[in-house]
């Protein structure tokens, strides 16, 4: 028998979304997770990683261009909260944001050559695009009905892979 | 005088770079490049090169040692970005130069045309410079107030703030003080006075030609209000408050800054991995990310250069209507073959077995008739790939009878 939510589960994960602790799913992955460490690799050859926080799929091939836009996204916008002199990781894990004041924090950062070169956080209907449906769609930010947007547990992947930066050789 | 060539100058900066941003860094650090340090750089990089660095003048000798002759140490300050802070006193002079020059502007507004026009043009290219240098200036005390704020090099805090000071008080101050619209005598009040000036000259200045000049200074000064309103901000927001900022420090902002300074993250840094889906259902409510995410991912693909072969043969086209014509004017014939042969080598002497062939179809053309050589001689032609014995032809226009 396969556990509760099963086809919920295995749909948000081949999405490409995070399951973060806050939803029913995780609890179910996590009661079976070696079931579904076996299932995704037998099946599909995915990996599932499990964090604290969230689980989420690895495949083969990997989404070198997505990850660096929100890679970025998220290195310039707690930059960004640090300067007005807000506690960043407290602003990602509790406030809501609208799109227009994430934007400001885009249109008036000191990274604007950084900004420019790339092309996800180069335009406002871009920087939009990337928050209102690649974050959403991964479930990396939800929107909440009073449209303002707060992100998941799932922003952590991004933000402790630069911090681990400090730590390690980085071939130039 | 140069002798060399200005491309093999810079076909030279570009094959030589890894040697000249050695020596670039050498004398960032020392102000000159010491003679055995020169020696060993060049000796690491390839010994023959002494000759063409002096030759090309990009080292100049400085009593027993060298520095980079400073046109080139300019260049490679801006292709590298990286500014050596200026003294407030380094960009007041612009200030002054800019002061003289529209005081004179404006006492000898009625008198020689000609004096004029070069004081507006000098005024323009002082202006330029001053824009230049605050952006510059911006830029690099942005990455020392960033570097500071990273604290990549683990100060204490007491030396981190002693050097934010320190930056704060010589040159943050100072330049906010140029850029001071509520300081009277600031350079960025001096530039307005001379954007109203430009822009009532552009309209009543008697001469159209220095009405041109006007347009053109006040154009300049459009741009560089709002280069220097940007640069004021940055002045304002970041700059300025830079004690208060290094306050907070963690491994996180260390690392944001590492990966955001890294000037190459599209290559050097790998990101998280991110997980591919490999089929979309059509009714998925992110198929049109999707697709257009899969797309995106070939955007930073290196660029693929294919080098032409610049020396392709060009195509010969048979002008049918051309040597029917010429056919025409010479029937009747007794050797077809021949007259092809000769033909086309008054066109071009070395031909192909095909272009041979194109020429002999006008042999089925209806207008013809055609009849063996009655002694049975054959001839030889010679192709660039093969030797052909053909028959002698008689050809001659055919006879019609009517109906």
């Amino acid at each position: 028998m396969y556990p509760d939510e099963h086809k919920e589960i295995v749909t948000s994960l081949m999405e490409g979304k995070f399951i973060t602790v806050v939803d029913v799913l995780f609890k179910t992955i996590k009661k079976n997770e070696e079931f579904y460490i076996d299932f995704f690799q037998k099946s599909f050859g995915f990996e599932l990683i499990g964090t604290h926080d969230f689980y989420y799929l690895l495949s083969k091939e990997t989404n070198e261009n997505t990850s660096r836009d929100i890679s970025i996204f998220f290195s310039i916008l707690c930059y960004e909260l640090d300067k007005e002199g807000k506690n960043f990781l407290d602003e990602l894990n509790f406030s809501e944001f609208t799109l227009d004041e994430i934007i400001d924090y885009f249109k008036n950062s000191s990274w604007s050559d950084v900004i420019k070169a790339n092309k996800q956080l180069s335009s406002v209907e871009n920087i939009k695009k990337l928050i209102g449906t690649t974050l959403v769609k991964r479930n990396i930010a939800v929107k909440q009905n009073n449209e303002r947007y707060i992100f998941t547990k799932a922003h952590k992947l991004f933000i402790d892979f630069a911090k681990d930066l400090v730590n390690k050789e980085q071939p130039s | 005088m140069i002798k060399s060539e200005p491309k093999s100058i810079l076909q030279f900066l570009a094959n030589h770079y890894e040697l000249l941003r050695e020596l670039f860094d050498l004398q960032v650090k020392n102000e000159i490049i010491r003679r055995e340090q020169l020696y060993n750089s060049i000796k690491e990089y390839g010994s023959d090169l002494e000759v063409q660095l002096i030759e090309h003048k990009i080292v100049v000798e400085q009593n027993d040692d060298y520095v980079i002759n400073e046109p080139y140490f300019v260049l490679f300050e801006f292709i590298l970005q990286q500014f050596k802070p200026l003294l407030p006193e380094e960009i007041e002079k612009y200030g002054q130069s800019i002061r003289t020059l529209f005081f004179n502007i404006k006492e000898g507004i009625n008198s020689d045309k000609n004096i004029l026009v070069d004081r507006i043009e000098a005024l323009s290219k002082e202006i330029n410079k001053f824009t230049n240098s605050v952006k510059n200036n911006t830029q690099s005390l942005l990455y020392e107030s960033k570097e500071l704020k990273a604290n990549s090099k683990k100060y204490e805090y007491q030396v981190k703030v002693h050097k934010a000071r320190f930056w704060i008080e010589n040159y943050i101050v100072p330049l906010n003080a140029i850029l001071d619209v509520n300081h009277t005598q600031s350079i960025y009040n001096e530039l307005l006075a001379i954007s109203q000036f430009s822009n009532i000259k552009r309209f009543d200045y008697g001469d159209e030609s220095i009405r041109r000049q006007f347009e053109k200074l006040y154009n300049l000064l459009r741009q560089v209000a709002k280069d220097i309103n940007h640069q004021s901000s940055i002045l304002t927001n970041e700059l300025l408050p830079l004690i208060e900022r290094i306050k907070t420090e963690s491994e996180y902002l260390r690392g944001f800054h590492q990966y955001l300074t890294n000037g190459n993250c599209y290559k050097g840094i790998i990101p998280p991995s991110l997980f591919v889906s490999t089929r979309d259902n059509i009714y998925n409510p992110f198929v049109y990310e999707n697709t257009k995410e899969y797309f995106e991912q070939f955007k930073n693909e290196d660029e693929v250069i294919v080098i032409e072969d610049n020396n392709y043969l060009t195509e010969w086209l048979f002008d049918r209507t051309e040597y029917k014509a010429n056919l025409d004017k010479n029937l009747p014939l007794n050797d077809f073959f021949g007259w092809c042969e000769n033909t086309i080598k008054q066109e071009k002497t070395d031909f192909t077995i095909d272009v041979f062939f194109m020429v002999t179809s006008l042999l089925f053309e209806d207008d013809y008739e055609v009849s063996v050589d009655e002694h049975k001689r054959k001839m030889t032609i010679s192709t660039d790939s093969a030797e052909l014995f053909m028959p002698w032809l008689n050809i001659k226009k055919r006879d019609y009878v009517s109906r």
